[in-house]
């Protein structure tokens, strides 16, 4: 069998991204640009009017000294950034798609792995087409009127109803496939979003830090093990009180219970569920995950949830998996920390998948006669996330520091030899730091801070931080303007907390302490790519959300699912707000 | 009725194609009418992995044949018996087996196989369990070019 379907379609986007990339370098777009860019362009004026004054200041003194005027180039705004950074993606992708474009239209294509490859290449460039016009239009538009609107609204409409590029771009895939449908050229690619979701997620690895997974870890197994294990019971419960069949109690206590459409596809089999059974629970579950979605990142921002707890909530009480990561990236689609959150409680649902699979199949046999025994170990095997291994690879890498160096947090990690000379502590600062020095030295300072260090319990690893610790460490940052050692910014942070510390000193702390911490390139990259990965792999989710499928959903699997789902998200949002706290 | 050589039979075993079915056999004449059954399957199984993307390509395909193995049980299922039917009652049967919109696809096996008279169920009753995959009546009405007989409702 041939794949490839000979069209133009993906020349013509090769074309589009190509001339996108060449409107932006030439400048011609630079109006409509500074609309969508508002934020970068009011950096670029700043650049522009500093490098100007500089400019005229330099020539003012060549005029006077009888020189010629000096040549100065314009340092890059975030604007010129943000557009450079437009230009090359466009480029690239661009510029692949047209060859392989015209690659796909002069070849007469064998069946094979050439041809699989190059047949999914269109749907890729489709999905991307709609990610960039998302992302860099209808995300800035959206933000751009819910502002402007805000004056006579007197909320921001785009923020409530987190209109931004993830939400935009599942949308935009819902309608593509029910509005348009899914080119034939593209079917094929559109089906590779799975793999660039579990590209992302495996991506994620890199960001976490040892003590952050353990803790997100701990938290995510003892609520999706009460979640899981509470939701599937009451379906089981339930169930038997409805008299539904038990192939169907068992295929919707697992999508209720576990991880929505990806349990139900895993259970199904196992549990010899009927068509229609499959078909109400699909519908049931994706109608109430795509609800999930909109309605839960509303609630988040009203309830000033921050990413721990939201991540939680909506990886504890969203049905579907997909949704999850839809819903935390709605909810926080700028930095990607409750995304970070929710993932950990995707994967902790896929690895307790094949328990409950078995655990239903086990259930099943026991209550209906006749019914197959299944291999248990056939079912392990089959249905372990194999992706999860590829997460655990990038943590374990990360762990080790070839992204950056160990014990980094968050991508960003303490190294003194790394501080640039313009961020070394200016004169009054070390001089403001001298006095507080010699202050705590006398009689009066030194038992004040004695008392303060004792009170606070101010620990350094496992030992009491001593006064002259404080004192060793003002001295090292006197005399070298920055912080030398991660355990010297430690004493120092807990100092700059002290009450009647003078204010330029805690500034001054407060200042090396950023110079001292610098964010990894290659994680500050991964983040961007992890971005775009879960933006195209939820765009191309969206595109397989059909309304004839979300239609299916009724009978006793929608009753028993509004109120099992229901109660998990409620029960899960009280006990995140009672337990949970932002500690990570 | 004369020249009737062939009638659409739209039947998926549900009450209303039951209807259908009797209606059908009762209009065609033995020896002369040829039933054409046309068995849909509803498109909206296409959209039925939804966004799954958690599961290994092994357990999707297992699902799909899965859900395949069902559905062509109950068309083998389906089909066998109105063969039967047709047998006894001395029709000539036709099976098509199409994927897809069940309107669209009746309006072009009608014109495929150029059939002299369409039969359907009634609309199924609301509340009624079954697939919501209904047949689109106005359409089918401005689409067809030969008579279109529904079948009355069951009386209650």
């Amino acid at each position: 069998m041939v794949y490839t379907i000979k069209s133009s379609a993906l020349l013509i986007i090769g074309i589009i991204m190509l001339a996108w990339a060449g409107l932006n370098n030439s400048g011609t777009i630079d109006g409509m640009q500074s609309y969508l860019l508002a934020s970068d362009y009011k950096d670029h004026a700043k650049v522009m009017k500093k490098y100007e004054a500089q400019l005229k200041a330099a020539t003012d003194k060549a005029a006077v000294a009888g020189e010629p005027a000096p040549e100065m180039k314009m340092p890059a705004s975030k604007f010129d950034q943000s557009k450079a950074t437009q230009s090359k993606m466009s480029n690239f992708f661009g510029g692949a798609f047209v060859l392989i474009g015209l690659f796909t239209l002069v070849w007469k294509p064998k069946p094979g792995n050439l041809d699989y490859f190059v047949s999914v290449v269109p749907g890729i460039a489709y999905i991307l087409l709609i990610a960039f016009i998302v992302r860099w239009g209808l995300d800035p538009i959206f933000g751009n009127l819910g502002k402007a609107a805000e004056g006579t609204l007197g909320w921001n409409f785009a923020k409530i109803f987190n209109l931004n590029y993830v939400v935009l771009g599942i949308v935009i895939g819902i309608i593509a496939v029910n509005v348009f449908r899914i080119p034939a050229w593209a079917a094929n690619g559109v089906r590779t979003a799975r793999f660039f979701l579990k590209t992302g997620v495996i991506l994620l690895g890199t960001l976490y830090s040892a003590a952050e997974l353990a803790q997100l870890g701990g938290l995510s197994v003892v609520m999706i093990g009460a979640f899981v294990l509470g939701s599937v019971g009451m379906v089981l419960f339930m169930g038997k009180r409805m008299g539904t069949p038990n192939s169907m109690t068992a295929v919707l206590s697992s999508g209720m219970g576990v991880c929505g459409v990806s349990a139900t596809v895993a259970a199904a089999p196992v549990v010899q569920a009927k068509a229609e059974e499959i078909a109400y629970t699909i519908g049931t579950i994706l109608i109430w995950g795509v609800g999930c979605m909109f309605v839960f990142p509303t609630i988040g921002h009203l309830l000033n949830m921050g990413p721990v707890q939201f991540g939680a909530w909506a990886g504890t009480g969203i049905l579907n998996s997909a949704q999850v990561a839809g819903a935390a990236l709605a909810f926080d689609p700028r930095s990607i920390e409750t995304l970070k959150v929710a993932e950990i409680f995707n994967i902790t649902r896929v690895l307790f998948l094949p328990v409950i699979v078995l655990w239903l199949a086990a259930w099943y046999v026991k209550h209906e006669e006749g019914a197959q025994k299944v291999n248990l170990t056939q079912v392990l095997v089959a249905k372990f996330p194999v992706f999860v291994l590829g997460f655990i690879a990038m943590f374990a890498l990360s762990s080790t520091g070839v992204f950056a160096p160990a014990g980094h947090y968050k991508g960003k990690y303490f190294s003194s030899s790394e501080i640039k000379e313009d961020k070394l502590l200016k004169s009054d600062e070390t001089s403001a730091l001298q006095g507080e020095l010699d202050r705590l030295r006398g009689a009066e300072g030194s038992q004040a801070l004695s008392k303060y260090l004792t009170e606070n319990h101010v620990t350094l690893g496992k030992r009491n931080v001593t006064s002259d610790d404080v004192y060793t460490a003002l001295t090292e940052l006197a005399a070298n303007k920055k912080i030398m050692t991660r355990e010297e910014d430690s004493v120092l942070e807990s100092l700059a907390k002290m009450d009647g510390l003078d204010e330029t000193a805690k500034e001054a702390i407060g200042t090396a302490h950023k110079a001292a911490y610098h964010t990894s390139k290659s994680i500050k990259e991964y983040r961007n790519w992890i971005a775009w990965l879960f933006a195209f792999g939820l765009i191309g989710l969206g595109m397989q959300i059909t309304g004839k499928a979300l239609k299916q959903a009724g009978g006793a699997p929608l009753v028993i699912g509004g109120v099992v789902g229901t109660a998990k998200a409620i029960g899960s949002l009280i006990v995140v707000m009672l337990f949970v706290k932002e500690f990570i | 009725m004369k020249n009737l050589k062939s009638i659409l039979l739209a039947h998926h075993g549900t009450a209303g194609a039951l209807l259908a079915e009797a209606l059908a056999l009762e209009t065609a004449v033995a020896g002369q009418t040829q039933i054409v059954h046309l068995l849909v399957v509803p498109d909206f199984w296409d959209g039925m992995q939804g966004d799954d993307w958690l599961n290994n390509a092994s357990t999707r395909d297992a699902f799909g044949s899965y859900v395949e193995g069902l559905l062509e049980a109950d068309v083998k299922q389906q089909l066998r018996a109105l063969e039967g039917r047709c047998a006894e009652l001395g029709f000539a049967y036709k099976p098509v087996m199409r994927q897809g919109d069940p309107t669209q696809c009746l309006l072009e096996t009608a014109v495929q196989e150029a059939v002299s008279m369409v039969v359907i169920g009634p609309p199924r009753p609301r509340g009624v369990p079954g697939y919501r995959s209904r047949m689109d009546i106005v359409k089918l009405a401005r689409g067809l070019h030969v008579p279109l007989l529904m079948a009355a409702r069951a009386s209650t």
